[in-house]
């Protein structure tokens, strides 16, 4: 970076030679923008060099300011790992400087391309590199929709999947209500090479999940990860103890929301399992209407008083029951 | 402040205006009920100076995303079009001005060395044409050409007289293997969201010999997760705006139609049930819609699925009073819509505060087509 970065560049002395080319925006412009001074040099200089084609290193200085400026300017950033390629730059120092960039802004796809470029080149030396970097990020925003991307595709191309898991249920730990964690653990758990597919790993991640489910019956994430588990697999699904089991222990309580183990169940009925007296007590309890011999229509009924934003939907449901139970 | 717009480099649900706000909201926390609206009705006025305000001259703040101009652009007038001010813009200086921004080869030979030959997404890195008649640097953007003829459509130009041959030509271009779209033959992020705008191209021109759809399919099933939505990459989280990128392509493809819940789901090519199921429940307490399960609600979104809705036949489930007052909590006193209640306007979130509008039927409002994300012109 110019160390003298805050002097406008038609007054350094390096870019002298150089003619800056101005935005050409034509007759009648639409929607102008009321560009600020800096920011408008800073593009003309750059457009003369980009236009000139100049791979030197004052123009990878130039890049980067550009970038400053403009993180999602993805002509810049092509500009620049073409000048990256011709000075043959060290591709780890890089690496440092997305993650300079990325302070200020992270949330922009060129910035994840440009890192996916990067790490492509220098192979999986830097597995460990990528994961420790979108660890850092997801350690501000564990939530963070590129950072998990770009995760999935480290692991998938450079390595790395053995502590995933651990680091999925540290997240999870903090927060159990984070779906992008819940979501890495199905990706660990379809994909990593060492772990031999879902259904080995199906009854500890039962019982991981039944547990995240007792603590907390109102995350959606989890029922929907419980489900995940049995993925093609309806048989084992509604034949599974460990699931009809969740689902009795959560309604029996008093002290939570009942809509997700109330519509899993009512998926385990329409599925194809047949309620036991347990079954009936547990929904019948909840019911404050004239029970229904129909089991799966009363699960409805209630979910339309339980669920009432979607009451519309539940009281579909009920009319496409064509279990008879 | 930063905001992104969601095409050009494109459907940016996950740059700043979606989630940044997140870590400054966790140290405030969002316990408190929604403000009281600004007005207890769309405020087609105050939207209407907004608007215009940005027609004229878009603030400083908008520089950073001024490699999309066009998306832009296309918010503000394709905005106008929804509110029905339709004669605020000078839609042949708008045509000519958009037309501008076409690429073209020199000639045919050079097709077949893999560039796109689109719409560039702003002038600042389009230069003349040198002494051969070629592009220096073709910087053609499939979200930019989605949004350029998105404008010429709502602005009603007629879209066969566009030199579109080139274009449909070198889409393939972008197409990878998989089926996904890179959205720049220079390179760049391949994900759902440019085979949607390759399919919403491809359908304003009427002419499909420009993509694989067999192999778009192909990549949008794979996108779909454990869950029932669709993520933007396969393996990824599902997503509203990647969900909505799904069907929408999916529906423009002709692979779905208007009776994905009412028709026999065997012959369908996708459940729809899960589908319809995880998209409800998308709506959160607050009436309005989340992207991902446990994310705070957020304007946009209540067109990105509301959308999805609509399309697969699931809009009538929808608490559309809830979604409206969540809605009018995100209206802004100055105009536009913001993401979340209290927040400042911008135009990504006012645009899709409009065709929210529109999907839920205001009165005054142009109606929406759902599967492009425009509104329904009564005439061309």
């Amino acid at each position: 970076m110019d160390s003298d970065a805050t002097v406008p560049l038609s007054e350094r002395p390096e870019w002298s030679d150089v003619v800056p080319l101005s935005q050409d925006d034509g007759p009648n412009p639409v929607v102008p923008i009321a560009y600020k001074e800096d920011f408008r040099e800073t593009m003309d200089y750059f457009r003369a060099i980009y236009r000139s084609d100049e791979r030197s290193p004052r123009a990878l200085r130039l890049t980067e300011e550009a970038l400053r400026l403009n993180s999602g300017n993805y002509t810049v950033w092509h500009f620049r790992r073409l000048v990256l390629e011709e000075l043959d730059h060290d591709l780890f120092e890089e690496l440092k400087f997305i993650e300079s960039i990325a302070k200020d802004n992270s949330k922009n796809y060129q910035l994840w391309h440009h890192r996916r470029w990067v790490a492509e080149k220098l192979g999986p030396a830097v597995a460990g590199k990528e994961l420790d970097f979108t660890r850092s990020i997801l350690s501000v925003d564990a939530k963070h929709y590129h950072a998990w991307s770009h995760r999935q595709w480290a692991l998938q191309a450079l390595g790395g999947w053995e502590n995933e898991l651990d680091y999925c249920h540290e997240l999870l730990e903090a927060d159990v209500f984070n779906n992008s964690a819940w979501n890495q653990r199905y990706y660990v758990i379809t994909r990593s090479p060492s772990l031999g597919g879902l259904k080995p790993m199906r009854e500890s991640e039962v019982s991981y999940t039944v547990k995240a489910i007792l603590a907390n019956p109102g995350n959606e994430s989890s029922w929907r990860y419980l489900k995940a588990l049995y993925k093609d697999d309806t048989k084992s699904w509604i034949s599974d103890p460990s699931v009809s089991s969740v689902c009795l222990k959560v309604l029996s309580r008093t002290d939570c929301f009942h809509g997700f183990a109330l519509s899993t169940v009512l998926d385990l009925l329409c599925d194809g399992l047949r309620p036991t007296n347990e079954h009936r007590d547990s929904v019948k309890a909840l019911a404050n209407e004239d029970p229904e011999t129909n089991l799966a229509n009363l699960v409805c009924t209630i979910l339309c008083r339980v669920d009432p934003i979607r009451a519309n939907y539940w009281a579909w449901r009920k009319s496409k029951i064509t279990v008879a139970i | 402040m930063s905001e992104t717009a969601v095409h050009g480099e494109a459907v940016d649900w996950e740059s700043e205006d979606e989630d940044s706000d997140d870590s400054e909201e966790e140290e405030e926390e969002y316990t408190s009920p929604s403000q009281p609206p600004s007005s207890s009705n769309f405020d087609k006025d105050r939207h209407l100076v907004y608007l215009q305000m940005m027609y004229e001259l878009l603030p400083y703040h908008y520089q950073s995303q001024e490699i999309n101009r066009l998306t832009l652009a296309h918010f503000i007038i394709s905005g106008l079009h929804f509110l029905g001010a339709t004669d605020r813009v000078d839609k042949d200086a708008v045509a000519k001005w958009v037309l501008s921004f076409q690429a073209f080869p020199s000639n045919r030979a050079l097709l077949k060395k893999g560039e796109f030959y689109g719409f560039y997404g702003s002038r600042s890195s389009q230069f003349p044409i040198d002494e051969n008649g070629d592009l220096t640097h073709n910087n053609s953007h499939l979200a930019s050409t989605y949004c350029a003829l998105a404008i010429l459509k709502v602005i009603g130009y007629d879209l066969s007289t566009i030199d579109s041959e080139s274009l449909l030509l070198s889409l393939k271009n972008l197409q990878q293997d998989d089926g996904s779209f890179m959205p720049i033959h220079t390179g760049g992020e391949t994900d759902l969201r440019f085979v949607y705008c390759a399919a919403a191209i491809s359908d304003m021109l009427g002419d499909w010999s420009g993509m694989d759809k067999e192999k778009a399919k192909n990549y949008i099933l794979n996108c779909q997760s454990y869950d029932g939505g669709f993520g933007l990459i396969p393996g990824s989280e599902s997503h509203g705006g990647g969900t909505y990128c799904a069907i929408a392509s999916l529906r423009l493809m002709g692979f779905i139609g208007a009776d994905l819940l009412s028709n026999d789901t065997s012959s369908s090519i996708l459940d729809p049930s899960l589908l319809l199921n995880w998209s409800l429940q998308r709506q959160a307490s607050d009436g309005g819609f989340q992207g991902r399960t446990n994310k705070r609600s957020d304007t946009c979104y209540a067109f990105w699925i509301g959308a999805v809705l609509k399309l697969i036949g699931g809009d009538a489930f929808i608490d559309k009073v809830a979604l409206r007052q969540f809605l009018l909590s995100c209206q802004s006193k100055y105009g536009g819509f913001s993401k979340f209640p209290g927040a400042l306007p911008d135009l990504y979130h006012s645009y899709y505060g409009y065709t929210a509008f529109s999907f839920l039927e205001e009165p005054g409002l142009s109606p929406l087509c759902p599967e492009l994300g425009l509104p329904l012109l009564t005439s061309l």
